[in-house]
């Protein structure tokens, strides 16, 4: 009998690397759910006696999963792979029932070791062929089921090819742009946990945004930045081989007085200090959001000197570009929120357009 | 040539170009001692390699803000991360002094700086390299700018003859204390001033004298009014003035002591001694006026009144009653 196991996440690139990542010769029978909420259907219908369980999902996220979990005691052991990789979402998570914390993005030897440290993946061992709660022995001689998973890369593959090709028109593929939204998911949760080791604070992580839009509408499409707030902002230019762009910091003016204390400034509302710590956030947050992209593409980058975009502006004044050269930019937004303090922190990744086809080199060497 | 030698060679050539490159780089220890000092740094400072070596940063510059640079650096060895400054947020973290005589714009070099952390063999950050660019020429130009813009921003407001208000920018003040009052209420006057018989002035005497009356008159306004009080030139020889909480009676008390000032003034041009006169409206805003325009008209009546009533007068718009 196969190990029902599910792999509970939203983005469909993360699903496949969890589904490759697992060890072979194991013989389970993978499900899979886009969000907490079919993940805990899936559970109740006897789906996931194992349960590889992501933290950041829209309708119902991973605390809420285990929570339910833990209220209907449903049979099931529950290993997170999360991308927030800040300490204290580690002892949530344990304290919330899960037997371990994984980093995203998953290897295969991490996750081998975690499986088998629990007993939940036994290596060559027939005659000890391990029993999970509901005493279901996992049988190896079948095939493992991920195998069957490449066809569906090399459907992934052939859909940006055509993306690429069709450049006149303003949709993301959603094949892609759910790989992008997975590297900017963990390339978020390095810069946030920095963010949380440097302020001694839990960083509430969103879902990132990923849009293909124009340069002119940039502060339109910023989804958390109100237009009338006053904000301030500061922007850095990178480039990697075939890969460039530019990092934009937009912090709501009503945080700094937070942001300040947590950093042990003594604040007097004034443009320099708010200036000292806009920058300071601004190396952090740049800095490792980078650095989580660069590991990811397996690529490194330089970044350019930061320049001030302005302080207490209108968003719209913020972002006024006059660049011509560039019509469109691939915008990876992720608003950085910080439990229990006023904080508004917008970190945006604009990609050149030319960057894309790089990217999406990059990104199908990440799904093969 | 040999591997081994092409390798000493190009590291050769390495060390030379890091020497020579108009870059400063410092390598610091976890103490702040300086190991590396290249040659931007030891001509700009003044200081020999060998003179600072294994010696703390601090007392050697004391210019540096220590614990401004320890945060930045601690959070460098902690987070394993880059860290970057600008000269916007501080000028420079060394003091070198301007070097170029003649293109050289500012007192000391302007600095933007990188922190990088060095790791060593196990993945400890041990060191820190300090990347210090001279951006002097960038600053300056930024700086030259905006002074440019504000000056552009003030000369697009004024008018050039009295240097008041121009008219477009003085209606634009008009319009926002309009919709102050909308939501304030507070009592607001405005006063309409024009020179009595000046066709005749510049008739008799020329355009030059004219001039010179329109300047007298703008400085008497200059002097007159508080910094809160917006005034403006309406057109050739009428003037405004937007007198911010101040009730009718105040802005008349106001408008008399500056006319019979004007009216006891001589203008002096060479051997021309000229006296003149104004006629002053004032309107102050309620309910009745419903635009900024309506203000301006209201105004202008009482003025026109002032001079049909014999000019150099002050008259008041007379106030709405159904408010009270």
């Amino acid at each position: 009998m196969s190990i029902p196991l599910l792999i509970c996440d939203d983005s469909n690139m993360a699903r496949k690397q969890v589904a490759r990542s697992l060890p072979d010769d194991w013989d389970v029978d993978i499900s899979f759910a886009t969000n907490g909420e079919e993940g805990i259907e899936a559970i109740k219908a006897g789906k996931g006696d194992v349960l590889l369980l992501d933290l950041n999902m829209p309708v119902m996220d991973g605390y809420q999963v285990l929570e339910a979990i833990m209220k209907q005691d449903l049979p099931t052991m529950v290993i997170v792979i999360s991308g927030d990789i800040q300490p204290e979402a580690h002892q949530r998570v344990t304290s919330l029932g899960a037997l371990d914390f994984i980093q995203k993005p998953v290897n295969k030897e991490k996750l081998t070791e975690i499986l088998s440290a629990y007993g939940i993946f036994t290596q060559h061992d027939n005659e000890e062929a391990l029993t999970v709660d509901i005493e279901k022995p996992a049988v190896i001689d079948e095939p493992p089921e991920h195998i069957e998973l490449t066809p569906l890369t090399q459907a992934a593959d052939v859909a940006m090819i055509e993306k690429e090709e069709s450049t006149g028109d303003f949709l993301l593929d959603v094949e892609l742009r759910d790989c992008y939204q997975e590297i900017a998911n963990v390339a978020m949760g390095r810069a946030g946990d920095l963010l949380a080791r440097l302020l001694d604070v839990f960083v509430v992580l969103p879902i990132p945004n990923v849009n293909l839009i124009e340069v002119s509408e940039l502060s339109m499409a910023l989804s958390d930045v109100e237009e009338q707030d006053s904000t301030s902002g500061i922007c850095q230019g990178f480039i990697g081989a075939g890969i460039s762009g530019e990092a934009l910091l937009i912090l709501n003016d009503s945080s700094f007085k937070d942001v300040a204390s947590l950093m042990n400034y003594t604040y007097e509302v004034d443009e320099s200090t708010e200036l000292e710590l806009l920058m300071d956030l601004a190396n952090v947050l740049i800095g490792a959001c980078l650095n989580g992209v660069s590991e990811q593409l397996d690529m490194p980058f330089s970044q350019g000197h930061p320049v001030v975009l302005g302080q207490h502006k209108k968003i719209s004044q913020l972002i006024a570009t006059n660049s011509k050269k560039w019509k469109r930019t691939l915008a990876i937004e992720i608003s950085y929120s910080i439990e229990g303090y006023s904080i508004k922190c917008d970190l945006l990744l604009l990609f050149t357009e030319e960057s894309m086809r790089t990217l999406n080199n990059k990104i199908s060497y990440l799904l093969d | 040539m040999s591997l081994e030698t092409s390798q000493i060679n190009e590291l050769h050539w390495l060390m030379e170009m890091l020497h020579t490159i108009d870059v400063g780089l410092v390598v610091l220890d976890r103490d702040y001692k300086i190991q590396i000092w290249n040659g931007f740094m030891e001509n700009h400072s003044g200081l020999l390699p060998r003179e600072v070596k294994d010696k703390e940063l601090f007392p050697l510059f004391d210019e540096i803000p220590k614990a401004w640079f320890k945060r930045k650096a601690e959070s460098v060895f902690l987070l394993k991360n880059k860290a970057f400054t600008i000269w916007e947020q501080r000028p420079y973290l060394f003091k070198f002094q301007n070097y170029r005589p003649i293109t050289g714009a500012a007192d000391y070099m302007y600095q933007n700086t990188t922190f990088i952390p060095l790791m060593s063999a196990t993945g400890v950050v041990t060191h820190l390299c300090l990347i210090v660019y001279d951006v002097t020429d960038n600053a300056s130009h930024k700086k030259d700018l905006e002074e440019a813009n504000k000056e552009l921003a003030i000369l697009s407001q004024t008018d050039g003859l009295t240097k008041l208000f121009n008219r477009t920018h003085w209606e634009h003040c008009l319009q926002a204390e309009y919709k102050r009052w909308i939501r304030s209420k507070n009592p607001s006057c405005l006063v309409m001033i024009d020179i009595d018989h000046f066709k005749e002035v510049n008739d008799t005497y020329g355009h030059v004298v004219g001039d010179n009356v329109i300047r007298h008159i703008s400085g008497l306004i200059r002097h007159h009014v508080r910094e809160t009080d917006v005034s403006g030139r309406y057109g050739g020889e009428e003037f405004v003035i937007l007198l911010a909480d101040t009730p009718l009676e105040n802005a008349n008390v106001f408008a008399e002591r500056l006319r019979e000032e004007i009216e006891e003034a001589v203008v002096k041009y060479n051997d021309i001694d000229l006296k003149y006169t104004v006629s002053m409206g004032i309107a102050e805003i309620d309910d009745s006026i419903e635009s900024y325009e309506a203000w301006i008209a209201s105004s202008d009546k009482a003025m026109y009144r002032a001079k049909a009533a014999g000019r150099n007068k002050v008259v008041l718009h007379p106030k709405n009653s159904t408010t009270h």
